[in-house]
């Protein structure tokens, strides 16, 4: 048993790696924040190009559905290393898309962010679908026939409301998009698990990898009872509007 | 007489299903039309047809003498701007309070600026008897309040038609009145009203005319009491002798 502590839990490995993997917990959070704002924005363009009404929309909504379709079913590892692999060099894009660096953050932090946000958008999109459909249709019909054109119908009074229904899976799939920011440390970004590897390959010994294990909870089991005190809210709330 | 609305042999289908079958209707401005009729006879997908949130397949709609059916999408402009409509589940928008519901579209839809949009909506708040309600949310209103903001929301687009689909319906007993006495305001005032509704009493005593409903087609139309009090057609009777009797 002493065997087990010793290779997870030696103290004095993670005392002395703390700071390091700290670091590294610091750029995951970055990443996560970004690449997940991103992702809501991207998301909800989709989600409401894939809802865009009448027959001159129909080639866009195609579009939608195939995006969404290809980058829920290919995984997220294999479209960052497409990113980091190609995108330096392909001259058909702008310099500022091929070596981004906005906020000071290295290129490779930037491909991790538009991977993430590339496949995270068509999970996000499917969210909104599920909640933009759950906003009674008796919605759009009131704010049409008050004169409003769809999309004027669709920013005033359906998104809003489907927000409100998609936060808490919206904050679900936060925690899942926090996770695989780990897959970006294959592209030499030090993230947090990377940074635990690094330690795990000089001292043999798995405490630092635990210590990074320990953020992630820290941070990602809060959320989840948030996700589950606004669904109970939200449950509580439909009860009473019922009849 | 002039007409506001002209309906013209309106045929509308969903899928197999041929709700109307040639529809035959006339409105007169400031008149006051109360569509009875059984339930699934169309009398809620001939309202429908009127503000072409559901297009006919065929037939021709005239609304103040200008055709709004066929394929000129600017007609649903049109028509939305001068038609309001008020449905039988109110519809108010969850997230707003009372006065933004009937600010929403003044803004939005008629560039109106903010302090004119308000006080707008305060005045027809202030009519339909919930000037205190102005900031309360629709999830804290009874459905007869619901209701009767719902129809202020309508009423603030200044339409020249109103088309009410069964307002009462979902209302509790006791809430019934004060939502019907919002309408007998109106009709008094001019508005011309094409009003689906079961409630006999209030067609009796507000409108000009009645027209029944059955499978589809006008079956019998007329002067209001004339109508229901002696029916000539053997389905009228049905009916009225139906929902009287109870």
């Amino acid at each position: 048993m002493d065997i087990f502590f010793e290779q997870y839990f030696d103290l004095d490995i993670m005392r002395d790696n703390f700071s390091y993997v700290l670091e590294g917990f610091w750029m995951t959070v970055q990443i996560a924040l970004v690449a997940g704002a991103l992702s809501l924005v991207w998301g909800l363009v989709l989600a409401l190009l894939r809802a865009a009404p009448g027959r001159p929309m129909k080639p866009l909504r195609g579009l939608a559905i195939t995006y969404i379709d290809v980058f829920r079913g290919i995984p997220l590892l294999l479209v960052i290393l497409l990113i980091d692999g190609s995108l330096p060099v392909l001259d058909i894009f702008p310099q500022w898309l091929r070596a981004p660096d906005f906020l000071g953050k290295p290129e490779i932090f930037w491909y991790g962010v538009m991977a993430i946000t590339l496949t995270y958008g068509a999970y996000y999109a499917e969210v909104y679908r599920a909640g933009l459909d759950a906003v009674p249709y008796g919605q759009m019909e009131a704010a049409r026939s008050l004169g409003m054109s769809h999309a004027r119908a669709m920013r005033h009074v359906i998104v809003p409301q489907a927000i409100r229904k998609v936060i808490p899976p919206m904050l679900n799939d936060f925690i899942a998009l926090m996770k695989d920011t780990s897959l970006v440390g294959v592209i030499a970004l030090v993230e947090v698990v990377k940074a635990g590897r690094e330690i795990q390959a000089e001292t043999f010994n798995s405490s630092a990898l635990t210590v990074g294990a320990l953020m992630f909870i820290i941070v990602t089991v809060p959320l989840a009872r948030l996700v589950d005190r606004l669904i109970a809210r939200q449950q509580l709330a439909l009860r009473r509007a019922a009849p | 007489m002039e007409s506001m609305l002209r309906l013209e042999g309106v045929h509308k289908s969903f899928g197999d299903l041929h709700v109307l079958r040639g529809v035959n209707l006339e409105v007169a401005r400031g008149g006051v039309v109360c569509v009875i009729g059984p339930s699934g006879s169309g009398k809620s997908t001939l309202l429908r047809c009127l503000n072409l949130l559901e297009p006919p397949d065929d037939g021709r709609i005239y609304l103040e003498g200008v055709e709004i059916t066929g394929r000129d999408r600017r007609g649903v402009d049109f028509v939305r701007r001068r038609v309001g409509m008020v449905f039988q589940q109110f519809n108010l928008f969850p997230h707003m309070s009372a006065l933004q519901n009937v600010a929403l579209a003044q803004r939005t839809v008629l560039d109106r600026p903010e302090p004119q949009a308000r006080e707008k909506s305060v005045e027809l708040l202030t009519r339909v008897g919930l000037a205190d309600k102005a900031d309360e949310y629709p999830e804290r209103l009874s459905g007869g309040q619901q209701q009767r903001v719902a129809i202020a929301r309508a009423l603030a687009m200044d339409p020249h038609v109103m088309l009410f689909d069964e307002v009462t319906s979902a209302l509790d007993p006791e809430l019934v009145k004060e939502v019907l006495d919002v309408l007998r305001g109106l009709a008094a005032e001019g508005m011309t009203m094409v009003v689906v509704t079961h409630e006999m009493g209030f067609a009796r005593d507000v409108a000009d005319r009645v027209a029944f409903i059955d499978e589809g087609v006008v079956v019998e139309e007329g002067e209001a009491r004339a109508l229901l009090d002696d029916p000539r057609e053997e389905r009228t009777k049905r009916f009225l002798g139906a929902v009287l009797d109870h």
